[in-house]
């Protein structure tokens, strides 16, 4: 019965995907999340635990969780990582300091079995900062190269002007929509 | 169970010469009851995508890589654990063909591709006034030396149409066979 209904959700396509926005604290994740829901700049506060919307793209439903980035509740970070289909790393290439500490919280997640098959989008958010980093410096001081059995893009957006984002879900959308 | 030899294949070239759309293409023509992504949903691509396909008995591990400039500079972390190379050319650009050709020569100087077949697809024979692989070929062995004694093989193709595509496969899963003593298939380990 439930495959049956399974089958049927797939055949109209309204079955919600589930992805996590994840990345260090302040490099954009909740302004994100509102940006791919209502269109607009809220205000935020550092997230201590998680939000969670449902954002609709074009003919797709998402569940978009948006969790806490400080250092004390990234552990947590692993406790929603079961049936994700999609992450989006959100990295700020602002924080030169930073992107190392970045660097390991992203690979020590993708080590985890759960999220073997989940797409991964890379988010070089903060682009309208000056002396950010490029896509091509992100790239590198992430360590992407090392990530060979897993199709991922990088985008660089300004979740605060909101550039980038529609290139990043569309490409998204239909990744999750190829993968099928 | 027996597991497959597996070989990885970089595919590379300047941005928009049709990279991401031959891998559908190719998936397409080797997966069975793969359903590849439309053309027109394809986008310019910064990052990896990756294809397995099983062919002649030894399974194809492709990476596609971004071809824009500044990500050029990425493409030599693929090089030591590449077995074959395939390079697309827009063969309807013939205004980026000089670039084209200068990336490439670039490419093979690298000591790690020394030895390692190359597969060089004049893409986009499905438009009108596209330069032929005969004038294509010239252009891309000119520099004999940088090639020296590794194989190395000019191909028309149409990634759109996926005219050709079977061909250049089976060339170069015959090279990958040759070599498999100067590099042999890669370790499943996990990274």
């Amino acid at each position: 019965m439930g495959g049956l209904l399974s089958y049927f959700r797939g055949l109209f396509g309204s079955r919600e995907m589930r992805i996590l926005i994840l990345g260090l604290d302040g490099a954009g994740k909740t302004t994100i999340l509102y940006r791919l829901q209502v269109g607009e700049v809220v205000t935020t506060i550092p997230t201590i635990g998680f939000n969670v919307e449902q954002v609709q793209y074009k003919n797709l439903k998402f569940q978009v969780w948006d969790l806490g980035g400080q250092t004390s509740i990234r552990p947590y970070w692993r406790c929603y990582y079961s049936n994700t289909d999609a992450i989006i790393y959100v990295v700020d290439s602002a924080d030169k300091e930073r992107i190392g500490i970045s660097k390991d919280e992203l690979f020590h997640m993708l080590r985890e079995e759960e999220l073997q098959d989940a797409i991964l989008v890379v988010l070089a958010n903060k682009q309208d900062m000056a002396g950010c980093m490029t896509v091509a410096e992100v790239h590198q001081a992430l360590g992407l190269e090392a990530l060979k059995n897993r199709t991922f893009q990088i985008f660089k957006t300004s979740a605060t002007k909101g550039e980038g984002l529609d290139q990043a879900m569309d490409w998204l959308a239909n990744a999750l929509q190829n993968r099928k | 169970m027996v597991q497959k030899d597996e070989f990885c294949v970089l595919i590379l070239g300047l941005d928009n010469a049709g990279k991401t759309t031959y891998l559908e293409s190719a998936k397409a023509k080797f997966k069975k009851n793969y359903k590849s992504m439309h053309p027109s949903k394809i986008t310019t691509t910064v990052g990896l995508n990756i294809g397995k396909i099983d062919v002649g008995g030894i399974r194809l591990n492709f990476w596609d890589l971004g071809g824009q400039t500044e990500l050029q500079s990425l493409w030599d972390k693929y090089y030591a654990e590449s077995h074959a190379i395939i390079y697309i050319v827009d063969s309807s650009d013939r205004e980026r063909i000089p670039d084209s050709k200068e990336t490439f020569d670039k490419m093979i100087a690298n000591e790690n591709l020394q030895g390692i077949p190359l597969l060089v697809l004049a893409n986009k024979q499905d438009i009108p006034d596209c330069m032929g692989v005969r004038d294509v070929k010239p252009i891309f062995n000119k520099n004999a030396h940088l090639i020296g004694k590794r194989d190395c093989m000019v191909m028309p193709i149409s990634a759109l149409t996926g005219d050709g595509i079977n061909e250049g496969i089976c060339w170069l899963v015959d090279c990958i066979k040759r070599h498999v003593y100067i590099r042999p298939p890669r370790n499943n380990d996990e990274s």
